[in-house]
Parts: structure tokens; C-alpha cells; sequence
């Protein structure tokens, strides 16, 4: 836990210097594989894992985009300040060590979660990136955006397909029907709005971009809203 | 005049996206109305379509409408995917063209497969210890042989395994055992184990069902995977010579 919390003063400098922001990484990779490797599983269950498991993603998906953004900072420290309100948030719960059931102990549950984790790093990263598309009113931020979210929608459309595969092996249906699925529908149905919005007069440009932002919104509800708020299979 | 009115309609990318608005706010009205309805709770105990006659309509409404333009959506999908081969087919980048019509015939495999779920799925109950013998819908037998429960030294469950045999007019068919993300399949019909209890007897429930909607969710799963996958690396490749001096 101690470690977790270090990464948080190296996000605050990482406002400064990417290089802090890295520093914070590397020492939650740490906490992150000292954690599973306690616990013998991925850590992964609850908000304290899943919330510094985020944050981790962000920042690691942030580095190609900081390359392509060509020296601004403004992305690192976007990246930076989300990654310090994840860990925080994290740190506040209580980690859940306790053993897991036999249905999730199986590889199905893990690439499901993993992927899932990966692709809500990615839309964040594509709405901070259409923050500034909107604030310099740049195509080539944009285009980073759009490229942002198809590999997190690619990435989370593969964690449903084998979230699918997992539920028919262990409950007999490849769909439930519970808030948490209807919102994860919602939240793909509305990335696949705006992968062809880009294709739409009108549609591209200002409103696409918000269209980014707004989606990460919907995954964070997703993601922590209906696991806290509505009763689900998914629930912590 | 008007047919061809409703054929533009069809193959326009605009519908798709209002289509797409409304499935979104009406899925987003469910998100909303299901954890308050106790209706909602017996969802699972058959078939969609059934389910959903047999409740009121001002809890189901929201799932009878996005039904009813996804079927909009698919035709939309379907008339688009060939308006744009008929229209592109002279470009070279053929994988260009044909990445994103694989992810659409992928969604509308995901869509048949929701559907056939729906009217055709089946689903029972049966609790039992060892011993018991069960009637499955071919008229076989299944007997619970032997149930295995392990706990840790907290008293958490560790591990499961149950037993079972099919049988049919008295002869064994087949021996098999249930474990965790690993149920037992007969002539297409699965035999889940939903929960156990250790004390005082050893006893199991079990879900027997059938989801006739897996195979073209698998299938559908596939493919739209391998278009997207396919359409990505191309998009990538495409912008990367663009940018290239």
C-alpha cells in the first residue's frame, strides 16, 4: 500500500517533468506485480486494485501519444492529474484480499478484466486528448483522439466477446441481463457512434471531439456508478 | 419515388447514427427503470421473448422499442454494407473495404444470436445430493453421482466438483464431471452447477439450458474481432504513409 502511496507526490511532480509522471508508474507496476504475486492471482477485484490497475494503464497508453504529440506537455499533465485523483481514489479503499470464488479463478475472468481496464485507460486518454483538440482547435490531436478510441473500443469489444465466452462456461448464458451489461452496451454502442460520426459531415470536428469526452464520462458510471449504486452481478 | 425515398433512407450513415442516439437512450431509460422494477428478477428464468409478454408493458416498453429499431439498425447495417461495395468496388485496397462489411456481418450474427436466444432458449432447475436422478428434456437420465466441496482453512469455498452420469433405458451414455467454468454438455443441452451446500447433506443446484444463440455469438464474436482488428492495422498503416514527407 505504502508504495501506492509514493506514486502519488511522483503524479503531482509528473505536472512538472514527464519524467516524474513515468517514476510514478514504475513504482505502481511494482505495487501492482507485488500485489499478485501476494496474493497469487491479478489483482483485480475491487475498486482499490482495479482503480491503481486504471491509473498504471493510463499513464503506460499515454506514452506513445506523448511521443505523437511531439514535446506539449499538456497531454502528461492532463495524464498526470488524472492518474493522481485514480491512485487517491484508490488508496482509500480497503484492498480485497480475500481468496476469490472458483468461477473466477480462471483465465476467461482475467483477459475479460485486463482488457476491459486497458480499453477504459484508452478513452480516457482519447478524452484528454479531445480536451485539447477543443482548446487549440488542432485536427492532428483529434486524429490522436479518434486513434485512441478505436484501439480502446478494439480492445474492450475483445473483453466482451471473451466476457461472453467466460459467462457461458460458468453460468450457461453468454448475456446477462443486469444494469452492469446494459451499461457496458450503452458504453460500446456509444464508441460505435462516434467511430462513424467521424464519417459524417457535421458531425466531425467540435462535436466529435466533445462526443470523446463525454464518453469517458459513461465509462467511469460504468466502471464505478453502477458497481456502487445499482445491484449487479459485477458489483464489488 | 417513395421507394426509392426509403431506400436512401436506409443506406444513409445519418440513420445509423440517430438510430444508434436512440438505441442509446433507450437502453439508457432501462439502465434506469430495471433496478427498480422487481419484474427484472425473474429475467433470467426463461427465454427473453417470453419473459418479456408476461410482464406489464410500462416495465418492458424500453426493451420492446430497441428491439424494434435494432431490427431497424440491422437492415440499416445490412442495405449500407452493400451500397458501399456496389459504390467502392473499383478501389484497390480491397481489405480496405471489405475490414469494416466483416465487422458489420459480425454485429448482425451478434444481433441473430440475441434473437434465437430469445424464442428459442430453454432453461429449468433441480436441486439434489447425491444420488438423484434427474429427467432431461431427451428423456436420458442424469444422476448425480458424487459432490466435492473443498474449503480453505477461513472456511471459504476453494474448490467444487460433482459427479454425473447420463444414462438412457438403463445403459451409462456417458460419465462426466461438473467443475467450476466447466459444465457438462448432452445433445446441445448444458448442466451448470449454480450454488452447493457442505452442512448438513451435500447438496447442489443444478441449471440444465440451452442457448441457441451461443454458436452465432461465437461466430459473430469472431468476426467482427477480425474485421476491426483488420480495419485498425489498416487505418494505422494508411495514416502512417500519409504522414510520411
Amino acid at each position: 500500500m505504502v508504495t501506492a502511496v509514493y506514486a502519488l507526490p511522483f503524479y503531482l511532480l509528473g505536472l512538472w517533468k514527464r519524467v516524474f509522471l513515468y517514476c510514478g508508474l514504475i513504482l505502481q507496476s511494482v505495487y501492482i506485480i507485488y500485489r499478485g504475486l501476494h496474493l497469487g492471482r491479478l489483482p483485480l477485484v475491487g475498486p482499490h486494485d482495479t482503480l491503481i490497475f486504471l491509473s498504471a494503464a493510463m499513464v503506460a497508453f499515454s506514452i506513445p501519444f506523448n511521443r505523437g504529440t511531439k514535446g506539449d506537455p499538456a497531454l502528461s499533465r492532463g495524464i498526470s492529474f488524472t492518474a493522481m485523483v485514480l491512485t487517491a481514489s484508490g488508496i482509500l479503499w480497503q484492498p480485497h484480499n480475500a481468496p476469490l470464488p472458483p468461477v473466477l479463478k480462471t483465465l476467461w475472468f482475467e483477459l475479460h478484466v485486463v482488457l476491459a481496464f486497458f480499453s477504459y485507460a484508452l478513452f480516457g486518454i482519447g478524452a484528454a486528448l479531445g480536451v485539447f483538440s477543443l482548446r487549440q482547435k488542432d485536427a492532428f490531436r483529434e486524429a490522436l483522439q479518434y486513434r485512441a478510441i478505436f484501439i480502446g473500443y478494439c480492445l474492450f469489444s475483445l473483453s466482451m466477446i471473451l466476457g461472453g465466452i467466460w459467462a457461458y462456461l460458468a453460468w450457461g448464458t453468454y448475456w446477462l441481463w443486469t444494469p452492469k451489461e446494459l451499461w457496458t452496451s450503452i458504453v460500446w454502442l456509444f464508441y460505435t457512434l462516434y467511430l462513424h460520426a467521424r464519417l459524417v459531415q457535421g458531425w466531425s470536428g467540435r462535436p466529435l471531439a466533445s462526443l470523446g469526452i463525454f464518453g469517458f464520462f459513461v465509462v467511469m458510471f460504468t466502471y464505478l456508478g453502477v458497481s456502487l449504486f445499482m445491484k449487479s452481478s459485477h458489483t464489488f | 419515388m417513395a421507394g426509392r425515398a426509403v431506400i436512401e433512407f436506409f443506406v444513409s450513415l445519418k440513420t445509423s447514427l440517430w438510430l444508434l442516439c436512440l438505441v442509446i437512450v433507450l437502453l439508457l431509460s432501462g439502465a434506469f427503470i430495471m433496478p427498480g422494477e422487481k419484474a427484472f428478477q425473474s429475467i433470467h428464468s426463461m427465454p427473453l421473448l417470453d419473459w418479456m409478454r408476461q410482464q406489464p408493458v410500462k416495465s418492458t416498453w424500453w426493451l420492446w422499442a430497441s428491439m424494434g429499431l435494432l431490427i431497424v439498425l440491422a437492415a440499416n447495417t445490412l442495405l449500407c454494407s452493400i451500397d458501399s461495395i456496389a459504390k467502392k468496388r473499383k478501389i484497390t485496397q480491397w481489405m480496405l473495404l471489405i475490414s469494416p462489411q466483416i465487422v458489420h456481418i459480425g454485429f448482425l450474427f451478434m444481433l441473430i444470436a440475441h434473437l434465437s436466444s430469445a424464442v428459442g432458449g430453454f432453461k429449468t432447475f433441480a436441486v439434489g445430493a447425491e444420488g438423484t436422478s434427474l429427467a432431461m428434456p431427451d428423456n436420458s437420465v442424469l444422476q448425480i453421482k458424487g459432490i466435492s466441496i473443498s474449503l480453505d482453512s477461513y472456511g471459504y469455498l476453494y474448490d467444487w466438483a460433482v459427479d454425473v452420469e447420463y444414462r438412457d433405458n438403463g445403459q451409462v451414455l456417458k460419465k462426466e464431471r461438473i467443475l467450476p467454468n466447466k459444465p457438462v454438455f448432452l445433445k446441445g443441452v448444458g448442466v451448470y452447477v449454480k450454488d452447493l451446500r457442505a452442512f448438513p447433506n451435500k447438496m447442489v443446484l443444478l441449471e440444465v439450458s440451452r442457448e441457441p444463440g451461443a454458436i452465432w455469438a461465437l461466430v459473430g464474436g469472431i468476426l467482427f474481432m477480425t474485421g476491426t482488428i483488420a480495419l485498425l492495422v489498416l487505418k494505422m498503416k494508411r495514416d502512417e504513409i500519409q504522414r510520411q514527407p
